[in-house]
């Protein structure tokens, strides 16, 4: 029997799952522990296949596995390891049985959305204040004064922030105010958190109703000053 | 040889450990985060004893809090930042001991827990109506330092916060160094429409209010009162279930099935001619 029939299998199912584990997530997302067991499923189908293609492959690879399931002829660490094996399995599925079946004491799974539809007559707003640097230095001014305590320097950590579920919007992550255009964050200001379509979750929401506080220009001014700010532009009808 | 073949099979159980233990931390890292609290199951609640060692037997969660911001009259700075809340009841009475880090005693110190009550979500703001959802409306467990009781109140919407005509609730707060530990305790069940009722084993969402009740020295005037408070987001809380012991039946049954599967495949690796 060749040492790497099984080492070589062996590594690279080691190996295939700390690559989705730990070097994936520093490309791309953390990868779902449903699909890293996929990947893990795959491979292993994978090398099945090719050990089985003949029957020699086939006994080279099997054949010590059976030998060891078996226990035929084996002395010393060799049974030991085969009683522990034997030991783990069942155990093993014991502890899946239970993780899977246990009575869940996690809260049920918020599925919110994040950017809901707006209300028909805020769908087709333009800008009516010009973007002038007065403009823009006067919505900065607005911002500081009213956004700034949840929102801090438009990144969403304002002094006030900590305590907020969902947390203050950070203007400067591309997904937001650069995805939204500039009639979208003019609803958001103007009706607030209580303002969000159901969907939205508008009970979790701090964001004040500015409506009964701000005038339409003074908003439309904080828009301009914050995509100015943020280093972001609206987005626009193509 | 045979050194070679056992340190493969190590290997091979090594990762197969490696993966169940990866995909089972992976899995639970989802309700690691404080969003939730429990009241667990006990013999004996010490509904009004926020020092009771029984409290020390449960963990903890803790939530951040904000200045209230939403509505005017609004707060920039608060002294509390942060509520640590247990729960602990017996199937009949519940109760909640929140403990938050306070510098000074004052008379107007005040802390508060807040319900949605009804089957209407409500905004986590004094029940604030909604635009576009009809909203339900709070229950809201207030305790002051001076008034040393807790009163059962509703509200739905800033400026319509109402004393129950049926009282329900104790509270009781006690200072040590530098700490209120205040406890809430009430039945866990109700015959009152206007009070949150716990059903166990059901979560449902709570939030908590604080004020420091301390003065301005220059100008006299309480630095936090009415609406100028620490607020916390809606979370989680629920009163545990009688415990569930038919997981475990199942894993016993996985446990016999798996060494049985074991047995009969030795058996014919055994007989078969090809093993």
């Amino acid at each position: 029997m060749k040492v790497g029939t099984h080492l070589k299998p062996a590594l690279l199912m080691v190996g295939l799952y700390l690559f989705l584990k730990f070097v994936m997530p520093l490309f791309t997302a953390p990868l779902p522990a449903s699909l890293i067991m996929l990947y893990l499923m795959l491979t292993f189908s994978g090398i099945m296949i090719f050990m089985t293609l003949s029957g020699t492959s086939m006994e080279s690879f099997l054949g010590p596995i059976f030998r060891f399931i078996s226990g035929d002829g084996q002395d010393g660490t060799m049974k030991m390891a085969r009683l522990a094996v034997l030991a783990l399995f069942p155990l093993l599925v014991g502890w899946q049985t239970y993780t899977s079946t246990a009575p869940s004491t996690a809260p049920p799974a918020e599925n919110r959305t994040v950017h809901p539809a707006p209300p028909g007559e805020f769908a087709a707003m333009s800008n009516p204040v010009p973007n002038t640097p007065e403009n823009v230095m006067q919505g900065k001014g607005l911002y500081a004064a009213y956004c700034s305590p949840c929102h801090g320097l438009f990144d969403g950590k304002g002094p006030a922030s900590r305590g907020f579920n969902p947390p203050p919007a950070n203007f400067k992550d591309p997904t937001t105010i650069a995805m939204l255009q500039e009639s979208y964050l003019f609803w958001r200001i103007k009706k607030g958190g209580v303002g969000l379509s159901v969907e939205g979750m508008p009970w979790k929401s701090a964001m004040p109703r500015w409506e009964f506080e701000l005038k339409d220009e003074q908003i439309w001014k904080i828009i301009l000053g914050e995509y100015d700010g943020a280093g972001q532009k609206p987005r626009t009808w193509e | 040889m045979k050194k070679y073949q056992f340190a493969v099979w190590c290997l091979w159980l090594a990762g197969g450990v490696i993966c169940a233990v990866g995909v089972a931390v992976s899995g639970s890292a989802w309700a690691q985060e404080s969003v939730s609290i429990r009241a667990m199951l006990t013999k004996s609640v010490p509904a009004d004893d926020p020092t009771a060692s029984a409290w020390n037997s449960v963990a903890a969660s803790q939530f951040p809090m904000s200045p209230q911001v939403h509505w005017p009259t609004r707060i920039q700075e608060v002294t509390v930042k942060d509520v640590r809340v247990r729960g602990l009841h017996d199937g009949k009475q519940v109760a909640i001991l929140l403990e938050y880090d306070d510098p000074t005693q004052d008379p107007d110190d005040a802390a508060a827990i807040e319900f949605m009550v009804g089957d209407k979500k409500a905004h986590f703001a004094h029940g604030q109506p909604m635009a576009e959802v009809e909203g339900g409306a709070v229950n809201i467990w207030f305790w002051k330092n001076k008034d040393a009781k807790a009163l059962d109140m509703n509200a739905k919407g800033f400026g319509t916060l109402k004393v129950q005509d049926q009282q329900d609730l104790k509270g009781k707060g006690v200072y040590q160094d530098g700490k209120w530990k205040v406890v809430f305790s009430r039945a866990v069940t109700t015959g009152d429409a206007n009070d949150t009722q716990f059903n166990p084993g059901e979560f449902i969402n709570i939030a908590f209010a604080v004020w420091d009740g301390k003065k301005d020295p220059a100008s006299g005037d309480l630095k936090e009162k009415g609406s100028q408070k620490a607020v916390s987001s809606w979370w989680y809380f629920r009163v545990d279930p009688q415990p569930d012991y038919t997981s475990y039946f199942y894993a016993l049954l996985a446990i016999g099935l798996a060494a049985g599967f074991e047995f009969v495949v030795i058996r014919k690796l055994r007989k078969g001619p090809s093993a």
